[in-house]
C-alpha cells in the first residue's frame, strides 16, 4: 500500500494543510510539540475510526483529545492511498453530530460507506491491532541497559507467541493461573474435608463392621445349641418320648406284679383240696403273693425314679431352649439395628463420595480458567509455527544487512532469552550498546511488518527512532531503506535524517511541519 | 382446639458437607426438634402432627427411643405420626417393631388409616411410605369417614415419583385440614385448609427462605385457622451483586459484608455476582468466602466486551485468534467463562 497524499481539514492543531507523499522515503520533520503524533493519529483514525479504539488505548478518548477547537463539524480530512492496483479517495468527518465516511474508488468510480466493510475489505489482513504492531515503530522506551534488553525480550516473544507485540503473554498466563490457583484451593479444601468426613464413616462401618461379626458368630453359637438340643427338630418329642417310656414301663411292672400277686391269693384261696398239706400249700402261696408285691413295690419305685430323672431332664431342656431363644432373638434385632446402622453409614459414604464429584461452582471456575490456558497455549502455538522462526530468519537477515554484515543471527532460547551471533562468536544483549540493541529492535519490527501485514506491505512510520544511532548506524539503516521496496515515513525532530539522505543523493519527500 | 403440624424434620441429615458449618448443623437439626418439644410444653398443643420424614435415614432403635422419649414429655399431646420417602418402612425397619408411647399414634401401613379420638372430636387419616417411591396416587377416592368434628388427613408427598395427589379435590372432598410433608418450602396450597409446613430446619441450600412449622387452632366460630411459625436457626440466604463499571474487589467484599450483618451472620449465604464486571476487576473469592458463612459463590458477570469489534480489531494476532476459536466452537458455561478470563488477561496485561 501506498500513500499518496492527505488534506487534513480539521484534526487536533492541524488546520487545512496538504501533505504530498512520495512511494519511497519521505521525512517528516518538525519541533517537538508541532503536530507529528497528530498526524500519525490521524493516519490511523482514518483507517480505523476515531470513537472506539482498540485495547487500554481506547480509555484515553482520542475523539475528544482531537476535536477541534474551533469549526468542530469540519473534523477530518481526505486521504489518497493506492492498494491492490486500485487509487482510493478516502473521506472521513468524525463529527459526532454529522459522520461521514466515504470510499471512493478513482479506479473503477464505486462509492461506499468505509464504515460498513468496504474499507476493511481494502485493508485485507491489517487489523487494528496489525497495524499498531507493524505501521507505527517508536523508540524502546526503557532507559536502563537491563530494561532495554528485557523490552526487547519481550517484544520478540509476543511477536513469536502472539503476533502482536503489545501482548504480554507470560504475565496473562500467570494472570490466569494465580486466578485458578485462588478456585483450586478452595476446590482442595472442600475436597480434604469430604474425604476426612469419609475416613470417619469408613471408621464407624468397620466399627459396625465388627460388632456385626461377633453378633454373626454369636448367632451361630446360639444355632449350633439350637441344633445339638434339636430346638424345633423333635428334642422335645424326643424328652416326652422317653418319659411316656418309663411311665409304661413302670405301669407294666405293676400290672404284672399286681396280677401274679392277685394270681398268687386266688390260688390260695380256690385251689381244691386235693391234698390234706393243702394248708401250707395255701400259706406258701400267700408268701409268695406277698414275696411278688413286695419285689414288685421295690421295682415299681425304680421305675417312679427314672420317670422323675427323665421329667427333670425335660425341665432342664425347657430352661436351656428358653435361652437359646431369647439368646436368638435378641441377637436378632441387634443385628438389625446394627445392620440398619450400616446401611445408614453406607448410604452416607455414598453421599459423600456423589458430593465429591459433582460440579461445584469452583470447579465451574477452574475448568474455564484450564480451558482458556490451553487454549492460549495452543493457539500460540500455532502462531509460533506460523510466524516465530520466519520472523526470526527475517530478522537475522535485515539486521546482518543494516549492520553490514556484522551481526548476522538472532537466537532466542527456551527462556526467551536473546543472544546475537556475529558469526564468531554468540554475544548475550546485555553485552551490546543502546545503539545495537535499537538495531535490532528496527530489524524485528520491520520483520514484523512485513510478515504481519500480508502480501502488499504497508507503509511503516518510524517515529522518532534513530535518536540513538550514531552516524554510520542511521546511514545503514536509511541505505537500507532505500533498496527496500516499501513506502517509510520517517518523523523527526533533528534535520540529521534529511542531512545525511541529501549527502548520500538519496531521493526523499519532505514534509515540513 | 389446637395442633401443631411440621414435617421433614430429616434427624440425621448433614447439610453442606465439606463447610465449616457442617457438624454444627447436623446438632441444630436435633436442637431445634428438641425445642419444638420444649415450645409445646410450654404451650400445649391437643394434638401434634408429623408429616413424614422425621429421620433422614432408617431410624435407629435408639434415635426412636430418643424421639419417644422426647413424646413422653408432652403427654397431654396426642402425636400422630408418618413415615415418608426418606425413612419409609423397609421391611425390618425399626419403626415396625418400636413401641411407642401411649399418646403416640404411628400410621404403619401404606393403606389410608383413621383414628377417631373423642376429646376433642377429631378423626385423623394417615400413612406411611412403605417404598422410596410411591407412583401411584394412593389418596385417590378418598373420603372422610361418617364422624362427627374435625377431619384431618396426614400425607407425604405430591410430586410425580411420591404419591401424586390431587389436594383440591381430597380438600373438597371434606378434609377440613391437610398437613403436608415432602416439600421443603412451607407454602399454603389452600387457605387455611391444606399447606406444606416445609422442612424444620433448611437441609440443603435449595431450602432458602424462612423455616420453622404450621401451628393451627378453631377460632370462637369453631373455624380452623392456620399460621406459620419461623422457628429454624438459620436461613440459607441469597445475595445478589450487581456490578458496574466502578465495582472493585474492596467495594465488592464491603457490599457483601454489610449485606451480610444486615440479614444476619448466622444464615448461610450463597452469593450470585451479576452485571457487567469492569475489564480491569480480578475476582478473588477466596477472599469473599471469608466473608461469612458462604456455601456458594457463583460469579455470572460478564465482562462488557464487544467481541465482534475486538475480532476485528485484533484479527491477524493472538486475541483475534482466541475470540474466533470460541466463537468457532460449542458454547457451553465453562467456554464462556473462558473465554472471559482469557480476554481479559490478555488485554488487561499488555502494554
Amino acid at each position: 500500500m501506498k500513500i499518496s497524499r492527505m488534506t487534513i481539514r480539521n484534526f487536533g492543531k492541524i488546520h487545512n494543510r496538504t501533505f504530498e507523499l512520495s512511494d519511497g522515503i519521505n521525512v517528516l520533520y518538525g519541533e517537538n510539540e508541532s503536530g507529528k503524533t497528530t498526524i500519525h493519529t490521524f493516519l490511523r483514525s482514518m483507517f480505523f475510526g476515531i470513537t472506539r479504539q482498540r485495547g487500554r488505548a481506547a480509555r484515553n478518548d482520542a475523539y475528544t483529545t482531537y476535536e477541534p477547537w474551533e469549526n468542530p463539524a469540519d473534523y477530518g480530512g481526505i486521504l489518497w492511498f493506492d492498494r491492490g492496483g486500485e487509487s482510493f479517495r478516502l473521506t472521513r468527518n468524525f463529527y459526532k453530530e454529522r459522520p461521514y465516511h466515504e470510499l471512493f474508488s478513482e479506479t473503477t468510480g464505486a462509492i461506499a460507506d468505509a464504515e460498513k466493510g468496504a474499507l476493511e475489505n481494502v485493508l485485507g489482513d491489517v487489523s487494528e491491532a496489525v497495524y499498531d504492531n507493524t505501521v507505527s515503530v517508536g523508540q524502546l522506551k526503557s532507559v536502563t541497559g537491563q530494561d532495554l534488553v528485557r523490552e526487547l525480550q519481550n517484544y520478540m516473544a509476543s511477536y513469536e507467541g502472539t503476533g502482536d507485540s503489545s501482548i504480554d503473554l507470560a504475565r496473562a498466563v500467570q494472570l490466569l493461573k494465580m486466578t485458578r490457583k485462588g478456585y483450586q484451593s478452595q476446590e482442595d479444601r472442600r475436597l480434604r474435608e469430604i474425604e476426612a468426613e469419609q475416613q470417619k464413616i469408613s471408621g464407624s462401618l468397620s466399627q459396625v463392621e465388627k460388632e456385626l461379626q461377633q453378633l454373626r458368630d454369636r448367632q451361630a453359637s446360639a444355632e449350633e445349641k439350637s441344633r445339638s438340643l434339636r430346638i424345633g427338630s423333635g428334642g422335645e418329642e424326643i424328652l416326652d418320648e422317653r418319659i411316656r417310656e418309663a411311665r409304661r414301663q413302670q405301669s407294666t411292672n405293676l400290672f404284672l406284679f399286681l396280677g401274679l400277686f392277685a394270681a398268687c391269693l386266688l390260688a390260695a384261696f380256690f385251689l381244691p383240696e386235693f391234698t390234706g398239706l393243702m394248708i401250707f400249700v395255701r400259706i406258701g402261696l400267700g408268701v409268695l403273693g406277698i414275696a411278688l408285691l413286695m419285689a414288685g413295690a421295690y421295682r415299681n419305685s425304680r421305675f417312679s425314679r427314672e420317670v422323675r430323672k427323665r421329667q427333670k431332664m425335660k425341665a432342664r431342656w425347657l430352661s436351656r431352649q428358653e435361652k437359646v431363644l431369647w439368646n436368638r432373638k435378641t441377637g436378632g434385632e441387634l443385628m438389625d439395628e446394627r445392620l440398619t446402622a450400616y446401611e445408614s453409614l453406607q448410604e452416607e459414604y455414598r453421599e459423600c463420595e456423589d458430593q465429591k464429584y459433582a460440579r461445584s461452582e469452583d470447579r465451574v471456575e477452574i475448568d474455564a480458567l484450564t480451558l482458556a490456558l490451553d487454549t492460549i497455549g495452543e493457539l500460540s502455538g500455532q502462531i509460533t509455527n506460523q510466524v516465530g522462526a520466519a520472523l526470526r530468519r527475517r530478522t537475522s537477515q535485515i539486521l546482518s544487512e543494516i549492520t553490514g554484515g556484522k551481526y548476522n543471527e538472532i537466537l532466542m532460547d527456551q527462556n526467551l532469552h536473546m543472544t546475537v551471533n556475529t558469526g564468531e562468536r554468540i554475544v548475550p544483549l546485555e553485552r551490546l550498546s543502546r545503539g545495537t540493541l535499537e538495531q535490532i529492535y528496527f530489524a524485528l519490527r520491520m520483520a514484523a511488518g512485513e510478515l504481519l501485514c500480508g502480501k502488499e506491505p504497508f507503509p511503516v512510520i518510524l517515529d522518532d527512532v534513530f535518536g540513538m544511532y550514531d552516524e554510520e548506524r542511521l546511514l545503514g539503516v536509511l541505505r537500507w531503506l532505500y533498496e527496500a521496496d516499501r513506502q517509510i515515513i520517517i518523523s523527526t525532530c533533528s534535520k540529521r535524517e534529511m542531512e545525511i539522505l541529501d549527502r548520500e543523493g538519496i531521493p526523499y519527500q519532505g514534509l515540513l511541519l | 382446639m389446637r395442633f401443631v403440624h411440621l414435617a421433614d424434620v430429616h434427624l440425621g441429615a448433614v447439610p453442606d458437607r465439606g463447610c465449616a458449618w457442617s457438624a454444627r448443623r447436623e446438632e441444630e437439626i436435633w436442637e431445634t426438634f428438641r425445642r419444638v418439644i420444649a415450645y409445646i410444653r410450654e404451650n400445649p398443643v391437643d394434638l401434634l402432627f408429623i408429616a413424614g420424614d422425621l429421620f433422614h435415614r432408617q431410624p435407629l432403635k435408639k434415635e426412636l427411643k430418643e424421639v419417644n422419649y422426647l413424646f413422653t414429655t408432652i403427654p397431654e399431646t396426642r402425636v400422630f405420626l408418618i413415615a415418608g420417602n426418606h425413612d419409609y418402612l423397609k421391611r425390618d425397619s425399626m419403626y415396625r417393631t418400636f413401641s411407642w408411647a401411649e399418646n403416640v399414634y404411628f400410621f404403619g401401613s401404606e393403606k389410608v388409616q383413621s383414628v377417631h379420638l373423642t376429646e376433642p372430636e377429631v378423626t385423623v387419616y394417615g400413612f406411611s411410605f412403605c417404598h422410596r417411591e410411591i407412583r401411584e396416587d394412593l389418596l385417590a377416592g378418598c373420603v372422610p369417614e361418617d364422624e362427627e368434628g374435625l377431619h384431618i388427613l396426614l400425607a407425604h408427598g405430591g410430586d410425580q415419583d411420591h404419591v401424586p395427589m390431587n389436594v383440591r379435590s381430597l380438600s373438597a372432598a371434606g378434609f377440613d385440614y391437610i398437613a403436608l410433608g415432602h416439600i421443603h418450602r412451607p407454602g399454603m396450597l389452600i387457605r387455611n385448609r391444606a399447606a406444606f409446613s416445609g422442612a424444620l430446619e433448611p437441609i440443603d441450600r435449595n431450602d432458602t427462605g424462612a423455616h420453622g412449622f404450621i401451628e393451627g387452632y378453631t377460632d370462637a366460630d369453631g373455624r380452623l385457622k392456620i399460621r406459620f411459625i419461623p422457628f429454624a436457626q438459620r436461613n440459607y440466604e441469597e445475595i445478589s451483586v450487581t456490578l458496574t463499571e466502578n465495582a472493585t474487589q474492596g467495594w465488592l467484599e464491603e457490599e457483601i459484608r454489610s449485606r451480610i450483618e444486615e440479614r444476619g451472620q448466622q444464615h448461610i449465604y450463597r452469593v450470585l455476582l451479576d452485571g457487567v464486571r469492569p475489564p480491569d476487576m480480578v475476582l478473588i473469592p477466596e477472599r469473599i468466602r471469608l466473608l461469612g458463612n458462604i456455601s456458594e459463590f457463583a460469579d455470572l458477570s460478564r465482562f462488557a466486551y464487544d467481541l465482534p469489534l475486538l475480532e476485528k480489531q485484533y484479527s491477524g494476532t493472538l486475541i483475534g485468534d482466541y475470540i474466533r476459536y470460541f466463537r468457532n466452537s460449542e458454547m457451553g458455561e465453562v467456554e464462556e467463562k473462558a473465554l472471559m478470563y482469557g480476554l481479559q488477561a490478555l488485554l488487561e496485561t499488555s502494554r
